[in-house]
């Protein structure tokens, strides 16, 4: 297949079909812009087929219109710095395993293979925070243009452990701030910090998961006859999408866990709707394009918007509880789980200790 | 001819070729003065041990004094060495620790292992993530500036655990407050100045955010330790 020239470009030829063939650099009709990307193979392939087996939509080049739109956007994005790891080469239907087939394999084992996933810059990750905060802020074709073609970990990652640690940290003040007027030596919880890891971790890893296979094996049927719509009524998004949406998503909880320390009830419960409505409506905004092609689009809305209301709650709920309950009861829930057994298999034994006597003297 | 093969006659009749000398340096220095890498480029071999011992206790003291005035960064970067951060990382932790008994009302406090894990596994994450976002920084010479940093944090805990000797009261704990966020600034200036240098433009705050974290986070170890 030919390398075509610009002005083949420009008027509009039907390029489809033949290039069955899923290598990277053979694509016709592409803006190539020479953008700079980070020390990847020659072809670039590498950075932007790096979906991990998730794009399994065929991107057929039949009209030209909306070739040219998606071109344009591509370029657009390679002008407007970091572009995702390939200048301009598009990831039709790549496996992450042979997507690097055309020379300059990344070794796993190499930093540069990691990289990939860090190509944001500072306004990019700002852009991507503030997207996931306010809903509607977000282009429709958000998912598979802005972030399907540069996920980035940098994001998700450092939300999560900032969420983790200042989840863990406004939960202890809550707690000092509760028993503050009551005389009680404060005493600082640490384990908190273990416990608000794990949940957010498996929030933040293993619901992607579910999502991207449910995704994968729900897709509705497609009619083979409509050329146009099977692009998009084919496109599932990848994992790693999935894990940066999910990842952006939890950001509106920092600033919310940090006001969870004001005592109040009533806006604490405020909060937690504001923040799960928010971001959940965001969330199903975000994924729409994906939602569409399911079959159980339903459901899994339901099960989104479920799922980050069951979080927000559950936050709200065990680390910083309201303080009805009596003083003893409020300690048992402060210290962690072994140190509570302990003390209620001595309160226990002293209890057995104290009826044997009993029985004794009858 | 002559039959033996005896080579080195012709050799030791030469007038230019001389073949004596000695295997050390001639003129052996009494000043331990170190070259550009402070490495002494003369027979460590044979020096006491005294001297072995104190030039590295030397170097570290040097990295010490510069963290504590950042004014000259090539000693971290150049030299780097891991006493410093194993040092402070032991002491903080040896201090931090809470005692574990079944009493509810004991100190919860972080376990010394726990410390261990957050100091250097913080540490090896922020590097990770600086490398990973371009910058050209060795990945040891960044754990030990993040390290050598954590002295301004190790002093606040010092003063603060003097502070805590007397009875708890709002003024000394908003004394102890002070302390630890005069700590946590100076450390993250330090090390602004050290690695601020090595991350591409565009991305220094995406680099610098993990390293506020990472001197966050041991301070609110500090502060709320009683």
């Amino acid at each position: 297949m030919e390398t075509p020239t610009a002005d083949d470009l420009l008027q509009f030829r039907d390029y489809s079909t033949t290039s069955a063939t899923n290598s990277g650099s053979g694509q016709p009709a592409q803006i190539n812009v020479n953008s700079p990307t980070h020390s990847l193979g020659a072809s670039g392939s590498g950075g932007s087929s790096a979906s991990f087996g998730g794009n399994s939509a065929q991107r057929q080049r039949g009209d030209p219109l909306a070739d040219l739109i998606y071109d344009m956007s591509k370029s657009a994005q390679t002008f407007g710095g970091g572009s995702g790891g390939g200048g301009g080469n598009q990831n039709s239907g790549l496996d992450g395993a042979e997507g690097v087939a055309t020379g300059g394999r990344l070794s796993f084992l190499t930093i540069e293979y990691y990289q990939q996933f860090f190509n944001v810059d500072t306004y990019m990750v700002m852009e991507r925070i503030v997207n996931s905060m306010i809903p509607k802020r977000a282009a429709g074709n958000y998912l598979r243009m802005n972030i399907g073609e540069n996920p980035d970990l940098y994001g998700p990652f450092w939300i999560t452990v900032t969420l983790i640690f200042s989840i863990a940290i406004s939960g202890n003040i809550a707690n000092y701030l509760h028993q503050a007027n009551d005389g009680y030596q404060w005493h600082y919880n640490f384990h908190l910090v273990s416990y608000a890891a794990t949940c957010i971790f498996l929030y933040a890893n293993i619901l992607p998961a579910i999502l991207w296979a449910l995704f994968k094996y729900s897709l509705k049927p497609v009619d083979e006859s409509d050329a146009v719509e099977t692009d998009s009524a084919t496109y599932t998004p990848s994992l790693l999408s999935l894990m940066c949406i999910y990842g952006y998503s939890l950001a509106i909880y920092i600033p919310v866990s940090i006001l969870w320390v004001i005592n109040i009830s009533l806006l604490q419960w405020l909060l937690v709707i504001t923040a799960a409505l928010l971001s959940g409506t965001v969330l199903i905004a975000i994924l729409t394009p994906a939602l569409r092609n399911s079959q159980y689009s339903l459901f899994l809305i339901i099960g989104i918007l479920g799922a980050h209301i069951v979080l927000a709650a559950g936050f709200l709920l065990y680390f910083f509880h309201s303080p009805d309950v009596p003083l003893s009861a409020k300690t048992s829930t402060t210290t962690s789980a072994p140190v509570a057994a302990a003390a209620a298999v001595k309160v226990a034994s002293d209890a057995l200790k104290n009826l044997v006597p009993a029985n004794k003297t009858r | 001819m002559d039959a033996k093969l005896d080579m080195f006659e012709d050799v030791s009749t030469s007038p230019t070729y001389s073949l004596e000398g000695d295997m050390s340096i001639p003129g052996r220095r009494t000043t331990t003065k170190p070259t550009e890498n402070g490495v002494p480029d003369y027979n460590t071999l044979d020096e006491p041990i005294s001297e072995t011992v104190l030039r590295d206790i030397r170097a570290v003291g040097v990295k010490f004094y510069h963290v504590l005035y950042p004014k000259e960064k090539s000693s971290l970067l150049r030299d780097w060495d891991l006493w410093g951060p194993l040092v402070l990382c032991t002491f903080m932790a040896t201090v931090l620790q809470g005692s574990y008994s079944a009493d509810s009302m004991a100190d919860n406090g972080p376990e010394f292992a726990q410390v261990f894990v957050i100091v250097w596994i913080g540490a090896a994450v922020v590097t990770l993530n600086s490398k990973l976002l371009g910058g050209n920084i060795s990945f040891f010479q960044s754990v030990c500036v993040l390290g050598y940093c954590l002295t301004p944090v190790a002093i606040a805990l010092i003063v603060c655990r003097v502070i805590l000797l007397a009875q708890t009261t709002r003024l000394l704990f908003f004394l102890r407050f002070v302390t630890t966020t005069v700590g946590f600034a100076w450390a993250t200036y330090a090390s602004f100045v050290f690695l601020g240098q090595s991350q591409p433009p565009h991305r220094k705050p995406l680099a610098v955010y993990p390293i506020f974290l990472f001197f966050f986070v041991i301070s609110w170890l500090v502060l709320s330790h009683n």
